[in-house]
């Protein structure tokens, strides 16, 4: 049998406080005496518990849903602290002491990891300078063995890049960043081996150096391939060569994105395969003409890599500080392989692609 | 017991203000003790990519690790509310130990899983407190299926009423009663109601 109404709210005001001292003496009275009773109160005694527990577990589920959200979505932080100045407002001050300590470890460990980077740049964009020493380092044994034979061998140099020809009177282009820290630059490639360069003109802003060989006033050849003067089209076939390693490697994409890393206007983003030591290097179209220069990759998400314009590239070139010289690069005015096969135009470009190292004390 | 309790015969090392470690941890305490959300919520996010971690490489998806995890700070919380808590161990430690085994014990029950996952540290004298865990999870089962058996108008009268401690004439007028000892009898007829309905519930466990 249940409680009747009567006792029910009789108990509801004993639980609530509401009941005069009599009143409350008399519960307690038949409580301890009537165990038919006592056991009825119980269960809705029972019954009251438990459903403030359901309540209060539904109250911490919203603030963890809530708390959840913030970790999904970390903007919603912002909007939902403003909205709700009343519930959080009562512990403010010592949990800001808590917030104001994560705070601080977070910052403090980021310190440290943005510091161990080493470059300045951000660890998103990465150039692609090879660092010699260290892929040198697992060659060890292999080179083991050409050291024996060829005991004059070069030293590799502290970094290295890829640069082109962009005229026939020894003027070449690469990233600035492959030359930023230098003491001496030499290139090299297959036809021509090793020759000693000089850095012309650099243009940080858009990431391109001019360089000339030093000691050639004219090459005795003609540049078959233009620079382009026009931006090239978005999907356009492109190509590129580079040393990312000691050999000269081919890649091939298309032109993803007008624009560079963070919207640069003065950029592709390609999807040509490039690695460390791809900096600098040519990247050019189905007729063979330079559209840009490759200068780094987004490192967070893969087949992502930019390229400088040629149309900047130009700019560069045209700079007073390079046509004040008694001898100005003379741009070739025609392509003279337009109609040439892929592997034609790649066995012709791969003569005017070096390798550049650079030496640092 | 291991984690909470008793302070005697813990395997933790005591916790010393001179640990940072552990000062971090109490002060989370301290405010988790006076209901502080703020507090909950900087806990909940600091740990929940450890959880994450443990589940998802344990066949498990990120949404069964936010229940998982969800019930074990739940749980942690209603731990230290209570008067004779004394924090004996790293909080982290807990929350991974009491998920760990409550993603073992899901697993078991999908008969996904009948391997185990490699135990870092010793965890063996939980049971007392996994126990504990999951009786309450059956408590907030039970009533949550009653109320939801209940429907309304029933459940937010009896809600109003005894969790939100409203008058009847208010419930009344709420409601739209034309007097109080209406909405009274109202309240009773529910009560009598939920009450059958909770403990057939309590008799299926």
């Amino acid at each position: 049998m249940n409680l009747e109404q009567e006792q029910i709210d009789l108990l509801d005001k004993y639980i609530k406080g509401d009941l005069s001292a009599e009143e409350a003496a008399a519960v307690d009275q038949r409580l301890n005496t009537d165990s038919e009773f006592r056991e009825k109160v119980g269960q809705h005694f029972t019954m009251i518990r438990e459903m403030k527990f359901q309540d209060q577990r539904n109250q911490l589920r919203v603030v963890l849903n809530e708390a959840h959200d913030e970790i999904e979505n970390p903007v919603r932080i912002l909007v939902q602290e403003k909205s709700m100045p009343a519930r959080a407002a009562k512990n403010y001050w010592a949990i800001s002491g808590i917030a104001a300590t994560v705070a601080i470890i977070s910052v403090v460990s980021t310190f440290f990891i943005t510091r161990s980077l080493k470059n300045e740049q951000s660890a998103i964009y990465r150039e692609l300078r090879r660092n010699v020493e260290k892929i040198e380092k697992s060659q060890k044994i292999i080179l083991a063995d050409i050291d024996k034979e060829k005991k004059e061998k070069k030293s590799p140099g502290n970094y290295a890049g890829t640069g082109f020809l962009i005229s026939a009177n020894g003027y070449l282009t690469t990233s600035y960043h492959v030359v930023k820290e230098y003491d001496s630059v030499y290139i090299e490639n297959e036809k021509y081996g090793s020759l000693k360069a000089t850095v012309i003109h650099s243009d940080p802003a858009n990431d391109v150096s001019i360089l000339k060989i030093e000691g050639v006033e004219q090459l005795h050849l003609t540049l078959p391939y233009t620079i382009a003067k026009t931006e090239t089209s978005l999907a356009e076939e492109v190509y590129t060569l580079g040393y990312p390693r000691e050999d000269v490697v081919f890649g091939a994409g298309s032109i993803s994105a007008m624009t560079g890393y963070k919207g640069n206007l003065n950029a592709y983003q390609v999807s040509v395969p490039v690695n460390p030591g791809n900096s600098g290097g040519p990247l050019f179209n189905s007729k063979g003409d330079l559209v840009g220069i490759i200068s780094g990759i987004q490192t967070e998400t893969a087949g992502v890599a930019f390229a400088t314009k040629s149309t900047v590239l130009l700019e560069v070139i045209k700079n007073e500080a390079l046509d004040s010289l008694s001898n100005p690069p003379t741009l070739s005015k025609q392509n003279t392989m337009r109609n040439a096969t892929r592997v034609e135009q790649v066995k012709r470009w791969k003569d005017y692609v070096f390798m550049v190292r650079v030496y640092k004390n | 017991m291991f984690f909470f309790g008793l302070p005697s015969g813990h395997n933790c090392i005591k916790p010393t203000l001179l640990n940072t470690v552990y000062y971090f941890d109490e002060l989370i305490v301290a405010e988790i003790r006076k209901k502080s959300e703020v507090a909950l919520r900087e806990l909940y996010k600091m740990h929940f990519p450890m959880i994450a971690n443990l589940i998802c490489t344990n066949s498990g998806t990120e949404q069964e690790a936010k229940d998982v995890y969800q019930e074990a700070v739940i749980a942690f919380y209603e731990k230290v509310q209570q008067p004779q808590f004394v924090l004996t161990c790293k909080i982290k430690t807990y929350l991974f130990a009491v998920c760990r085994r409550l993603w073992l014990k899901r697993l078991a029950e999908k008969k996904r899983f009948t391997g185990k996952i490699e135990e870092t540290e010793s965890f063996l004298e939980i049971e007392e407190e996994m126990t504990d865990i999951h009786e309450k999870e059956k408590r907030y089962i039970t009533m949550s299926k009653a109320m939801e058996r209940l429907g309304e108008p029933c459940l937010s009268i009896i809600k109003d009423f005894y969790i939100h401690d409203l008058s009847m004439e208010v419930i009344g007028n709420k409601f739209g009663y034309t007097n109080a000892d209406n909405a009274k009898n109202q309240k009773y007829k529910c009560l009598q109601r939920l009450k059958k309905l909770f403990f057939e519930e309590h008799k299926e466990k």
